[in-house]
This record gives C-alpha cells, sequence and structure tokens, in this order.
C-alpha cells in the first residue's frame, strides 16, 4: 500500500470501507528511522518471565527496556511506549494517532464494518458517543447501583456456605456476564449460555474454539437486534437499534458493530480485574482489613488505585499519519505506536514506589481506561462493579485467602489476570 | 431547562439547556462545545474539563468539595486560577439557572 492511500483515508461511517493499512512485517526488515538498539525482538507482556509475575515485570521495564521501543512482530511490528507523558500525548492527539483498525478481528473487506465507537475518530465519534453515554455516566451508572449490588448478594449466596469457591467462575465471570445482559436488555436465563462463551473465548486453547463461541455470540447479537427493533425496550440494544446519526437511521452494520464492541470490551476487562484484585486481597490480610477499617468515604481513592495497580489492558494501539518525535525519537507516518497502559500506570516518575497499594497516593491520571476521546466508555460500570463487589464481599467474607496447595498463575493473552483464583474462608 | 454559558478561550459563548442533575462537562460535551475534553468521563481522575467560573457566580458555586478535584487541578494544562473547577463535579441545578464559565486555552 502506497502511504497516499492511508493519508487520503476518509472515515466515513454510513458507507464503511477497510481502510488498507500498511504493515511492518519483521521479514520486511528493519524499517530506515529505527535505531538497532532499541528493537526488541518480542512482545514483552507474553513471554515467560513476564508470566511468571506480571505486575513486577512491568514495574521493572522501566529499568530494562527503552523508554520508546521497536518492537518486531511477524505480521505488525510497533512501537511501544512506557513512559506516562509519552502515553498521554499519543492517546490525547486523535488526528495524528488513529484508532482505525484498532479491533483485531478478522472482516470481510468487501463487506466491511466498524466496531463503533472505538474505531470510529472524531469528527464522528462522539455522535456514537452520546446515543449511550447518558447510561454510563456516572448518574446513569448510579441508578443501577442497586441492581448491580443486588446480583452481587445474589451471587455470594450462592457460595458463601460452601466456606470456598473458585472465584474466576464463580464471580468474576459471572458478575459482568450478568450485569451486561441487563444492561443491554437480554435475559438473565442467557447467563450460563454467555458467560461460557466467554470462557471459550478466552480459555479455549485454539483459535478454532475461540472463534467459534465469538461466532455463536455474534449470531445470537445480530437476532437480538432485529428483535428489539420490533420489539422497542429500555435497554441499550433497543436504544442503539433505534438511534439516529446525523438526522439519518442508524444502519445495520453500525447497530451491529457498535452491540458486538460492547460485548467484546465489556466481559474481559472486568473479569480479569476482579481476578487480580481479588488474588491480592487473598494474599494481604493486613490490607483487606484496612480498608475494612476505612471510612466509606475513602472507597472511590481505593478503588481507583486498585484500578492502578492491576489495570488489565496491555496496551492501546494507534496508527501514525504523520512523522513526529516522540522520547527523542523520530517516528513516521505509517508506523503503529503501543502504549503499554499498566507500564504507564507504574511510571516512577509520576507514581512513585509503582507496586506500592497507596490508598492516599495523590491523585494522578492513571491509563486504566485510556485517557483521550477514546477512554473507556464502560469505566464508571466498571467502578461501580468493582465498589460494589468489594463492599458486600468483605462484608460477608471479611476473612479468606488462597486455598492452600494451590498457586495463582497467569496465562498468556492481551488481558491480564490469573488463570484461577482458589479461595477458602 | 437552566442554561449555561460557556465561553471559549478566544471569546466565542454558546449558551445551552442543559438538564437538571447532569454536570457542566457534559453540558458542553452533548452539545458539541469546543474547550472542555472531560475524557475521564466525570470519573474525577484526568482533569481535563477545567473551567474558570465567572466571578458573579463564584459564591454559588463554591470551592471544590473533595481533595481529589483540588489534586487533580494541580495538574491540569492551564494556568489554575482560585475560581478553577473540575466541570464534571459541578451538577446543575435551577439555582445556577444562567450559569457563565470560560473555558481554558487548552485542556492538555
Amino acid at each position: 500500500m502506497s502511504d497516499q492511500t492511508f493519508k487520503d483515508y476518509v472515515q466515513d461511517p454510513a458507507n464503511p470501507v477497510p481502510p488498507n493499512l500498511p504493515n511492518q512485517p519483521a521479514s520486511a526488515g528493519l524499517p530506515s528511522h529505527v535505531p538497532p538498539e532499541l528493537v526488541v525482538t518480542q512482545w514483552p507482556l507474553n513471554t515467560q518471565e513476564f508470566l511468571a509475575a506480571p505486575y513486577q515485570f512491568m514495574a521493572d521495564m522501566h529499568n530494562n527496556y527503552p523508554p520508546v521501543y521497536y518492537g518486531l512482530d511477524p505480521v505488525r511490528s510497533s512501537w511501544g511506549l512506557l513512559k506516562h507523558a509519552d502515553c498521554l500525548h499519543v492517546l490525547r492527539n486523535a488526528d495524528t494517532f488513529r484508532n482505525l483498525e484498532a479491533v483485531p478481528f478478522p472482516r470481510d473487506k468487501e463487506n466491511y464494518f466498524f466496531f463503533i465507537p472505538q474505531e470510529i475518530d472524531p469528527p464522528h465519534h462522539r455522535k456514537y458517543r452520546n446515543i449511550v453515554d447518558p447510561l454510563f455516566s456516572p448518574a446513569g451508572i448510579k441508578k443501577l447501583e442497586g441492581k448491580i449490588r443486588g446480583r452481587v448478594n445474589e451471587l455470594i449466596d450462592q457460595f458463601i456456605d460452601d466456606g470456598e469457591c473458585e472465584f474466576t467462575l464463580a464471580f468474576g465471570r459471572t458478575l459482568p456476564v450478568s450485569i451486561f445482559l441487563d444492561i443491554m436488555g437480554l435475559p438473565q436465563d442467557m447467563l450460563f449460555t454467555f458467560a461460557s462463551w466467554g470462557d471459550e473465548m478466552i480459555h479455549g486453547g485454539s483459535p478454532e474454539v475461540s472463534g467459534a463461541a465469538l461466532a455463536k455470540a455474534v449470531e445470537y447479537l445480530t437476532g437480538a437486534i432485529e428483535e428489539k427493533k420490533r420489539n422497542p425496550d429500555d435497554g441499550v440494544i433497543s436504544l442503539i437499534a433505534h438511534a439516529e446519526i446525523d438526522g439519518r437511521k442508524i444502519s445495520d452494520k453500525e447497530a451491529f458493530g457498535f452491540v458486538c464492541f460492547l460485548f467484546l470490551g465489556g466481559l474481559d476487562t472486568v473479569y480479569a480485574t476482579l481476578n487480580n484484585i481479588w488474588a491480592w486481597l487473598a494474599q494481604n490480610p493486613d490490607r483487606v482489613q484496612e480498608i475494612i477499617d476505612r471510612p466509606d468515604t475513602d472507597i472511590d481513592k481505593i478503588i481507583e488505585e486498585l484500578l492502578r495497580r492491576f489495570s488489565v489492558v496491555q496496551a492501546s494501539t494507534r496508527f501514525v499519519m504523520k512523522d513526529i518525535e516522540i522520547g527523542g525519537v523520530q517516528i513516521k507516518a505509517g508506523d503503529r505506536v503501543n502504549t503499554l497502559l499498566p507500564v504507564a500506570n507504574f511510571d516512577p516518575d509520576v507514581f512513585p514506589d509503582p507496586l506500592t497499594v497507596d490508598f492516599d497516593r495523590p491523585r494522578k491520571t492513571t491509563l486504566a481506561f485510556t485517557v483521550g476521546v477514546h477512554s473507556c466508555m464502560g469505566g464508571h460500570l466498571a467502578r461501580m462493579e468493582v465498589k460494589t463487589a468489594l463492599q458486600e464481599w468483605l462484608r460477608r467474607i471479611p476473612k479468606f485467602s488462597i486455598k492452600p496447595g494451590e498457586k495463582i498463575e497467569y496465562k498468556a493473552g492481551g488481558v491480564i489476570g490469573p488463570d484461577k483464583v482458589p479461595l477458602v474462608w | 431547562m437552566p442554561k449555561v454559558t460557556y465561553i471559549e478561550s478566544n471569546g466565542t459563548e454558546h449558551t445551552v439547556d442543559v438538564a437538571e442533575g447532569e454536570n457542566v462537562m457534559r453540558g458542553a460535551l452533548y452539545n458539541g462545545i469546543p474547550g472542555i475534553e472531560g475524557e475521564c468521563g466525570g470519573a474525577c481522575s484526568c482533569a481535563t474539563c477545567h473551567v474558570y467560573i465567572a466571578p458573579a457566580w463564584w459564591e454559588k458555586v463554591g470551592a471544590p468539595e473533595n481533595e481529589a478535584e483540588t489534586e487533580l487541578l494541580e495538574g491540569a494544562a492551564a494556568p489554575v486560577k482560585a475560581e478553577s473547577r473540575l466541570s464534571c463535579q459541578i451538577e446543575v441545578t435551577s439555582q445556577l439557572d444562567g450559569l457563565v464559565v470560560h473555558m481554558p486555552e487548552t485542556q492538555y
């Protein structure tokens, strides 16, 4: 693809065509503007060393890696950014750093669609956010607090008398799926079906199993959109299916890309966040007691610090539209840059002693939900799920630990979280 | 519905209706007014909805009520003044009908 192709690309959500961005496979050799001393030959966040202790590894990257490195990849080599300031710069300049082809999901080029709003850049982006933002804003999510808290307690009811549970399945998976169904306007009797699709997609073990699970979810959601078109309700699928963009009715492809993205974006991330936090709590009873002893008004800063310390999305990638310098390194139009979100949250220049969980840390911008126009629309929902889960769990199960003989292990994937968290109390 | 006037750093004024219970940051976003980013969506975690409250409204709007807003304001991109607030933390009420806020040159 020539430079001309992507530089002239004008995104039209009503008539989606693939942007055909150029790739830089390792086999093509090192681009001439990349200094060899900045080259890293493997994606750092999947190595055995990383999986042995992911968060320690990411904090150590500030000592062991160049702050701007070039990561070789068989398909799509890209820059990696570790510094908080560099990541903010990229994520906040949507004209230079675009989010095209952001979701690595194969699509038919002849029948293309965008994942919405993730892959829609300004000036169109905000039109889609405005459809759902009232529901996902702090005030909108506050209205769901009672329901979410009730659901948390129903889940705890199911296993509290057993004195043990495998947290990731019993709670980490079930809570976000259940709330997702409610918000979308889907029936709770789909809970186990959706939960197993989620599990197969993440733990399927092969692209075939993951792909098959995703295909089933996509088929179901497509049917649900059709159903909501005929029978509107107050769920998000119906809201999207009946939305207007620039005075025209939303297209089928737009509705599909929007609903599918909400499914992809919402399940893994809260799941992994809960699993990480509970694994830590189970191994730090003194910190559990500290949370219990603190005044209720501290809960927001406790959640913000836990989200910083246990950020789960490895990276957010952008496509570079023009030549630019970052951290003294020349980056060219046509390159890709990864903002390594959890690593930036451990930047010692911004968060001294970054691995320490310090609820009284001065409030700074964290990257758990990224920043800029594409910052996570589900951030407030995620916060509410973690908050109510933490409050109700500690009220009912204040003392718990990792089941003896079990240990916490991490598996490779774009979202960082323990594979199993077996708990006893 | 209460009216809020947003004034850009170049002097351009936008007066819009904002529903009671919404916050001042969202009023700008929903109406496509440039000058407020509000990138964290109102979680009080980013300082990109920084505004200066017009003098006539200082008393009614008041100073930040929580520590997080004060700490975040310290990191705001534009100069922070006594009348600086994060607009996501200001709820629109009938008492604030007619509110005037000035937006800084930049939020980043």
